[in-house]
């Protein structure tokens, strides 16, 4: 027992010799993400993405002419897990930049961490209003915040669905609380009724309950807010009890992702949601990631994939503008980031209470015929879109 | 009452009932166990994890409908269960130790075990089986163009339900009609006085591990087509069936049944009227009430009134 410990700290301590002996040629970036658990299918898409930027640059010479090395840690969506990779890190890695995490709980915590030891944290696809709200310097948010989230969508709201009543169902997790809360006061603020605000718990078997309340409700619009299995289950039993609807709508996350069409099949027919990029917008760079990605994955990616993606061309924008590759060198850099990117353009900037927070163009997407097009704002549509939705008796 | 009230109070009262009769078939297999040994399983719900695993293997891999893996995953199960009973559990109940519960602490090892091998070979993504008529149903505005109400029945759910009475159904007849049932009753209500009786009370504990692992292994396979499976699954619905098998009677299979389906129903009436947020809570309220007001469960209901007759 003895003899192996030691052989593995002789083993530790070489790779540690070994990765400082090849550090000058090279840029270590280590990604904690979410690759088993709930999150797996988001941390799967991020992953790709950020590797295949990783690639694009490394074949253009990498950054200031190093390679840009990217490895992965599994955080499963736990933010005690994603912690603890985070100041192994920095204490023990000495890593100067942070980038990575899906969910806003283990951003949270993360940039708890990273504001600590005063390290710059670039958070790509973590909606919770409070990781840029709460005096942080060293705390970068690429991805829209959850309150604006919706803009798009609401914007449909307003001039296409103009409806009386919304019914909001959502998740009880730091994402699910928050974007009812924003839908809330977005539907306050334009007069519409919220017949119904209800949570249900992570897990849940049976919503059938829960819909034929809603049903009973008639709302004109349904909006949920959850992750990807509560989203399916959701749509599959609304379509089994018939909860008719003029409009059946989605915040983001579960709703915007390939899984979503594949789990809840022909019941995710017409869905609308909210979400923060589409393969079909025309930023430069935008068409070539996304063909890309699909010619090698086979799907298109989510808005979590082209963040990513482009997180990473941030980073070489700021490590070639850094006056030195410290944390302060990095933050000052990354602060000072005004950068065109496959995502849309980047800009951290400091206004309604958020520090260091990009405000980009929201979307909206809906499903049509088994696909995601881009519905609104009308100039980015792909599609024109289906409103109201056909009643499920009527479909075939 | 209107119309609609009258419409949401039915809908509600058959997803109970179909979700009820699925914690139904998921308690039974417990308190078999629980009558016979004497110890509560906490590996139940991992048990039932194996069985949805299964189902996911042979749907993925050979497009075989849930339904039908049954017919595989249940004697899997069986076969487990005994294996686990034969050279895990048994071994510990003839050691004297200072805690007479260490099989139960056994049965939590278990449990961990299966979790932690599943996160191994499956990761801890989550899964399902995409069957092809996993939204469909039937409507009563369909077959009765003029009901003023409209009530829906899912396919896939109904189904589940419908095997779960059958399941049920067979382990009825099992224990009341064959030889090796009625030993196991006999074990189940005394162990020495079967023993006197010339019942192999070793091998009916074995045989009864066996049969409770392959019913729970077989209501995995029922709930594949209506949710996901990830390896940490199993817990979720330890607690369900604990809660049922103290709500039944511990060791009772009638008061597994009506636990069952009384906290179906209940946490469907918590979800509509209530808030279905609050449906764990519900249960729990059920849990502590239980044990304060009627510590016996459902079966020391129906005992006194056998006995009051």
């Amino acid at each position: 027992m003895k003899r192996l410990s030691v052989i593995v700290t002789v083993l530790f301590l070489c790779s540690i010799f070994a990765s400082a002996l090849f550090a000058a040629d090279s840029f270590d970036l280590t990604i904690p993400l979410p690759l088993t658990g709930k999150q797996a299918k988001f941390g799967e898409i991020m992953k790709r993405s950020y590797e295949q930027a990783a690639e694009e640059i490394n074949a253009k010479g990498g950054i200031k002419g190093k390679k840009l090395i990217l490895s992965f840690e599994d955080s499963s969506g736990k933010p005690e897990t994603a912690r603890a990779i985070v100041e192994k890190l920095i204490d023990v890695k000495k890593q100067p930049l942070i980038v990575g995490e899906y969910t806003s709980s283990c951003a949270k915590a993360v940039a708890a961490v990273a504001e600590e030891r005063k390290t710059p944290y670039l958070v790509v696809a973590s909606a919770d209003d409070d990781i840029t709200r709460q005096n942080y310097k060293y705390v970068f948010r690429q991805n829209q915040v959850n309150a604006h989230y919706a803009d798009a969508f609401v914007s449909f709201l307003k001039e296409v669905v103009q409806p009386k009543t919304i019914a909001i169902l959502f998740e009880s997790s730091a994402f699910g609380t928050s974007g009812a809360d924003a839908m809330e006061k977005d539907a306050k603020a334009l007069g519409i009724q919220v017949v119904m605000k209800e949570k249900f718990e992570t897990g849940a078997i049976d919503f059938k309950p829960l819909l034929s309340k809603v049903k009973a409700a008639q709302p004109d619009v349904i909006y949920s807010v959850s992750y990807a299995n509560e989203a399916q289950l959701l749509m599959k039993q609304a379509k089994e009890l018939r909860v008719d609807a003029k409009l059946y709508a989605g915040g983001a996350a579960g709703f915007a992702i390939p899984e979503f069409i594949k789990g809840a099949q022909d019941a995710a027919e017409y869905v609308i949601s909210a979400t923060l990029w589409t393969p079909q917008l025309k930023y430069p760079g935008t068409k070539e990631y996304a063909d890309k990605y699909k010619a090698k994955h086979g799907d298109y990616p989510s808005y979590h994939g082209a963040s990513a993606y482009a997180a990473i061309y941030v980073v070489k924008d700021a490590l070639e503008r850094a006056k030195d590759w410290t944390q302060n060198g990095i933050r000052d850099a990354l602060k000072a980031t005004n950068f065109k990117t496959a995502y849309g353009p980047v800009k951290f900037e400091d206004k309604e209470g958020y520090q260091n927070q990009n405000f980009h163009e929201t979307l909206a997407i809906q499903v049509q015929k088994g696909e995601f097009e881009t519905i609104w704002p009308k100039i980015y549509a792909s599609k024109p879109y289906v409103f109201p939705v056909p009643a499920w008796k009527e479909r075939k | 009452m209107s119309s609609v009230q009258t419409e949401v109070l039915l809908q509600t009262l058959i997803s109970g009932l179909l979700l009820g009769g699925l914690y139904a078939l998921i308690g039974i297999g417990m308190t078999i166990i629980m009558g016979v040994m004497k110890i509560i399983n906490l590996a139940h719900g991992e048990l039932m994890m194996v069985g949805m695993y299964i189902a996911y293997v042979l749907f993925s891999a050979f497009h075989l409908d849930p339904y039908l893996s049954i017919l595989v995953a249940a004697p899997v199960l069986f076969l487990l269960g005994v294996a686990l009973q034969k050279f895990l559990i048994n071994p510990v109940m003839n050691v004297d130790s200072i805690l007479p519960e260490n099989q139960v602490i056994l049965t939590v090892g278990i449990g961990m075990v299966l979790a932690n091998l599943a996160t191994i070979i499956f990761q801890s993504d989550y899964r399902q089986t995409p069957v092809s008529y996993g939204t469909k149903a039937w409507y009563l505005r369909d077959l009765w163009k003029h009901s003023p109400i409209e009530l829906s029945l899912s396919m896939p759910w109904s189904v589940s339900f419908a095997f779960a009475v059958a399941i049920t159904g067979g382990l009825w007849f099992f224990l009341t009609r064959t030889d090796m049932g009625k030993s196991i009753r006999a074990t189940a209500q005394d162990n020495d006085a079967a023993l006197l009786m010339g019942v192999n009370v070793g091998k009916m504990r074995v045989i009864t591990f066996g049969l409770g692992s392959a019913l729970v292994g077989a209501a995995g396979c029922l709930f594949i087509p209506i949710y996901y499976i990830y390896p940490d699954i199993g817990g979720q619905f330890t607690l369900i069936s604990f809660v049922i098998t103290i709500l039944g009677g511990l060791g009772s299979t009638v008061g597994a049944i009506i636990g069952g389906l009384i906290l179906g129903l209940f946490e469907s009436l918590t979800a509509t009227y209530i808030g279905m947020g609050w449906a764990p809570v519900g249960r729990f309220v059920i849990f502590v009430a239980v044990l304060i007001f009627i510590p016996g469960g459902i079966a020391s209901l129906l005992k006194s009134r056998k006995l009051g007759k």
